[in-house]
């Protein structure tokens, strides 16, 4: 197991590395640590290293691709509590309404230009937030009404009932003011070009107190996957720490899409990809899907910006596009295996 | 250690046991039975705080209602059929979880020496010792009834709950793990109470019956007493002295 996980450290740093590395200017590895060593511990800098590549590098590369680590590990610390909590291998923050509420909260700032005192730019990411989070807790309250023992179907069923139901407000009023449209599409598709250290200093703290938060209840986790009743009679206090646990995977998720826009996927395909390798324990699932979706989202926005370079293509598509197949050939390869 | 008094349970509002009244004496294992629809379930989830209830129930002179869900699963465990899918854990860590209110739970929650040696002398109790780092998505489900068991026994209840713990066993299993849950039960102040469909089994692990039919107890007490046939033929509505006594006929004749 050790060695297991060894491995996936090593290889998110190595998809740092090539995320940093790789663009229209290819900076060489050793000179990625130089600048870094620059910029951290005021280590020389050697000489050949150009002040653009620099520049490149430590603004503009580095944040991006640290913030697509943060994100895609937030996103999957997120999917692999909502899958455990609700007993679906398809469950997810978005399942239950956090990306329709965001994408309410953003279309509101969007269409009204609203911008609040004091926190100017980040208006859109905490408004989207705000709506995310807020819409979550409305679904699980009116759940918990319908049915006082919470059970994972009601829960699902009332998210979705909640989450097509601002779809459909945030649709008919993206549709009724076209000028702003497409900067709405553009912020539902996901993207992380012109991040800078800002998103990553606020993202980062977030990310490790919440990933901690959820690995203080792995044990209830890993009850909560036997089913309700049995959690019940192991001793699980259900419906406060299913409460808890919901609420902090929709503020992860939140607080995630609230900088970057909506990327899916991620939050499905590596809980799962770290399940199938690592086994379920939560206590080596939830940190190892930080490491495994941070490093995943790296090389999917690595792709999205340059295989059509200039242009760049949405990070959400892209998450899709190369996670769906790697997902069937890690989940199909070792269910042949097994046979 | 366990007192109902006129309990009543049920779904969506609607009770479908009520009138429930026994007690639960250390030592005893008590067999619940009954026709399909009649309960038993029912009383085993309200018994194991699963389900709310209406009426008294008092667990070691302190009423239930209440109490909070820890206390509860401290002293009551449950064994239920299997059903559903699993997450790929090990054998081993599916029994540890039984020792969750031993350990306490969160990031510094490891297991003692001593819960480990109780979590190895469970899984050894099931005969699964060579399967312990075995993911329990690779048993049959007669090894992944004998995990759950291991759990349970893991847990260290004072009054463990078997709904139909026997299903997916085959015959040497369903024996050995009722002998040992019998066992269990007549040291250290504990009790069994078994629901189990099986009638020939059902006298084999309660040294008591209740007998329920339509949501309330038809009767109860010592199993030699009360299970007459008349009685049974009441309850199920088929000769089901004369049936045994057919099938034992049948079994003599190959014999």
């Amino acid at each position: 197991m050790k060695t297991k996980v060894i491995v996936a450290a090593s290889a998110a740093l190595a998809a740092l590395m090539l995320g940093v590395a790789i663009g229209s200017v290819g900076i060489a590895p050793g000179d990625v640590l130089r600048i870094i060593g620059h910029k951290v511990f005021g280590m020389g800098l050697a000489e050949g290293i150009k002040p653009t590549t620099v520049t490149i590098l430590w603004n503009l590369r580095l944040p991006r691709a640290l913030l697509a680590f943060i994100a895609g590990g937030a996103l999957s610390v997120s999917g692999a509590v909502m899958q455990s909590v609700l007993r679906n291998p398809l469950a997810s923050s978005y399942t239950i309404g956090v990306s329709s509420g965001a994408s309410f909260g953003a279309c509101l700032v969007i269409l009204y230009g609203v911008t609040i005192p004091l926190i100017g730019s980040l208006t859109l990411p905490l408004v989207g937030f705000a709506f995310g989070l807020g819409t979550i807790v409305l679904a699980i309250s009116f759940a918990s009404r319908l049915d006082r023992n919470m059970e994972n179907n009601t829960i699902i069923l009332v998210g979705m009932v909640f989450s097509l139901f601002v779809n459909a407000v945030t649709t008919l009023m993206s549709a009724l003011s076209k000028e702003h449209m497409q900067r709405l599409i553009y912020w539902q598709m996901g993207s992380f070009s012109m991040k800078d250290w800002q998103a990553v200093y606020t993202l980062a703290p977030i990310l490790a107190v919440g990933a901690a938060f959820v690995l203080y209840f792995n044990r209830e986790l890993d009850m909560m996957t036997f089913g309700e009743e049995q959690a019940k009679t192991m001793g699980v206090d259900l419906k406060r720490v299913k409460w808890t646990l919901l609420i902090a995977a929709a503020a992860i998720t939140g607080s995630a899409i609230a900088f970057v826009g909506i990327i899916g996927f991620v939050d499905l395909v590596a809980p799962h990809i770290v399940r199938k390798v690592f086994g379920s324990s939560h206590r080596v699932v939830i940190p190892v899907s930080v490491l495994v979706g941070g490093a995943f989202m790296v090389v999917c926005d690595l792709v999205a910006r340059t295989v059509a370079s200039p242009s760049e293509l949405p990070v959400g598509a892209v998450t899709a596009l190369v996670g769906a197949p790697f997902f069937a050939y890690v989940y199909f390869s070792r269910r042949a295996r097994r046979c | 250690m366990l007192t109902l008094s006129g309990v009543s349970a049920g779904y969506g509002g609607v009770d479908v046991i009520s009138g429930i009244s026994f007690s639960l004496m250390p030592g005893e294992s008590l067999t619940v039975i009954g026709p399909n629809g009649c309960g038993k379930t029912t009383l085993l989830k309200a018994i194991a705080g699963i389900l709310p209830h209406g009426g008294a129930m008092e667990l070691g002179g302190r009423p239930m209602r209440g109490m909070r869900h820890r206390e509860v699963a401290k002293k009551i465990a449950m064994l239920s059929q299997i059903s559903g899918t699993y997450f790929s854990y090990s054998v081993y860590e599916t029994v540890m979880m039984g020792r969750y209110l031993h350990t306490g739970g969160g990031l510094l929650g490891l297991p003692s020496k001593a819960d480990k040696a109780c979590v190895l002398g469970c899984i050894e109790t099931v005969g699964l010792a060579d399967e312990a780092d075995r993911p329990i998505t690779t048993l049959s489900g007669g090894q992944l009834q004998r995990v759950f068991l291991a759990r349970t026994l893991a847990q260290d209840p004072e009054i463990i709950l078997l709904d139909e713990p026997t299903n997916h066993l085959d015959l040497k299993y369903q024996i050995e793990i009722l002998d040992h849950l019998r066992r269990w039960s007549s040291v250290g102040g504990r009790a069994v109470v078994g629901v189990l469909h099986d009638l020939s089994l059902a006298l084999r692990l309660g040294d008591s019956a209740l007998v329920m039919k339509g949501g309330r107890i038809l009767a109860h007490g010592a199993t030699g007493e009360v299970l007459t046939g008349a009685l049974l033929e009441e309850t199920y509505g088929v000769d089901v002295a004369g049936h045994m006594r057919e099938s034992l006929h049948i079994w003599d004749s190959i014999t």
